[in-house]
């Protein structure tokens, strides 16, 4: 086989799908004419392509294309829909429902067993911050003494909610 | 893009729906033709069909006109048909072409059936070959896409698409052999 012959054969592609341009037809045509192994080639190929080519169409079966555009325009119009009545619809079916049911269930027993888990704060903020409020501080801001009484008011309830919630 | 799309494109972007149902009715039976070939049944094709054009409602707006529309509708079929191959394990299911009429006209009753067996045994042999080979044998011998076009659907260069229709006909020109169907 020569550098020609395979040259010839990556166009015989080409020719035998009938894609060749004329002058460069002529061109494979020519080394064909004096190559019998490309003639061969060429010939089996080109039964192949014609073979194929000359295959039945496909048809869609009788009213298929008016059911195919009944669909389409239904999937069309269910894209159309504001979420909320898409969400409706999806829910409406059975097992869209019984899955997000159970979906719902499985999220809210996890969340109700991790808050269980957390232990409670051993030594909260609110028990050190009663410390810093000291009798010089409230002397120097008289005008503030009663918002003080206020969040030291507070501060009592909080630290007995924890001191309860450790006796327990 | 030929001015009749250009056109459709223009007027369903203005809101006009019944340009979307024109383009449909013009490229249906094409894209079914490509993915029933790929994907060797009516039900698979039917739900490929239906899916690329709702994909294309959803794009089309965006679709910037560079390349036919055609081109881009054929795209979204060879994608969906090979990710619904790759999904799928199981090998194509293979037509009888039961529901397949010849392109030359009616035949004769004995051409016909000798036509349908070698019809088959031509499906046959298509589906044997591997996805990619088979999309490009279809958009080509099937199709008559340009090989310049093909490469743009399968995201290639020309030069692929010319070697791997090489290796596909020889394959099919095996295959066919040994089933013994002649040459028509």
């Amino acid at each position: 086989m020569t550098d020609r012959c395979v040259e010839v054969l990556e166009r015989l592609v080409e020719g035998v799908t009938g894609t060749v341009p004329p002058d460069e037809r002529a061109a494979v045509a020519g080394h064909l004419a004096s190559c019998a192994r490309c003639r061969d080639e060429a010939a089996s190929l080109e039964a192949v392509a014609a073979r194929l080519h000359a295959g039945a169409r496909f048809v869609a079966p009788p009213g298929f294309w008016e059911e195919f555009m009944r669909r389409l325009a239904d999937r069309i119009e269910e894209e159309r829909a504001p979420a909320g009545a898409r969400l409706r619809r999806w829910l409406a079916s059975p097992r869209h429902a019984l899955g997000t049911a159970v979906v719902t269930a499985v999220t809210v027993l996890a969340v109700f067993a991790a808050v269980r888990t957390i232990p409670p704060p051993s030594d909260p903020v609110v028990i050190r911050a009663r410390g810093l409020v000291t009798a010089t501080m409230t002397s120097s801001l008289p005008s503030l003494g009663e918002m003080l009484d206020v969040w030291r008011a507070g501060l009592v309830h909080e630290t007995d909610s924890v001191v309860d919630r450790g006796a327990r | 893009m030929d001015a009749e799309d250009r056109q459709l494109l223009r007027a369903f972007t203005r809101g006009e729906e019944s340009a979307f149902t024109a383009l449909v009715i013009k490229y249906r039976e094409s894209v079914y033709r490509v993915a029933r070939r790929m994907l060797g049944n009516h039900e698979d094709a039917a739900d490929v069909a239906q899916e690329v054009f709702i994909r294309a409602h959803r794009a089309l707006p965006r679709f910037d006109g560079r390349s036919q529309l055609y081109t881009w509708l054929y795209r979204i079929t060879v994608n969906l048909c090979l990710d619904l191959r790759g999904r799928s394990s199981r090998l194509p299911l293979l037509d009888d072409e039961d529901g397949a009429r010849d392109r030359s006209g009616i035949p004769a009753a004995e051409d016909e059936a000798e036509g349908r067996e070698a019809g088959r045994l031509v499906a046959r042999a298509v589906a044997q070959l591997p996805p990619r080979q088979r999309a490009m044998t279809v958009l080509r011998l099937y199709q008559d896409l340009p090989y310049q076009e093909i490469a743009r659907i399968m995201g290639c260069s020309e030069g692929t698409v010319k070697a791997t229709m090489f290796a596909a006909l020889r394959k099919l020109r095996r295959v066919l052999v040994e089933e013994g169907v002649r040459a028509p």
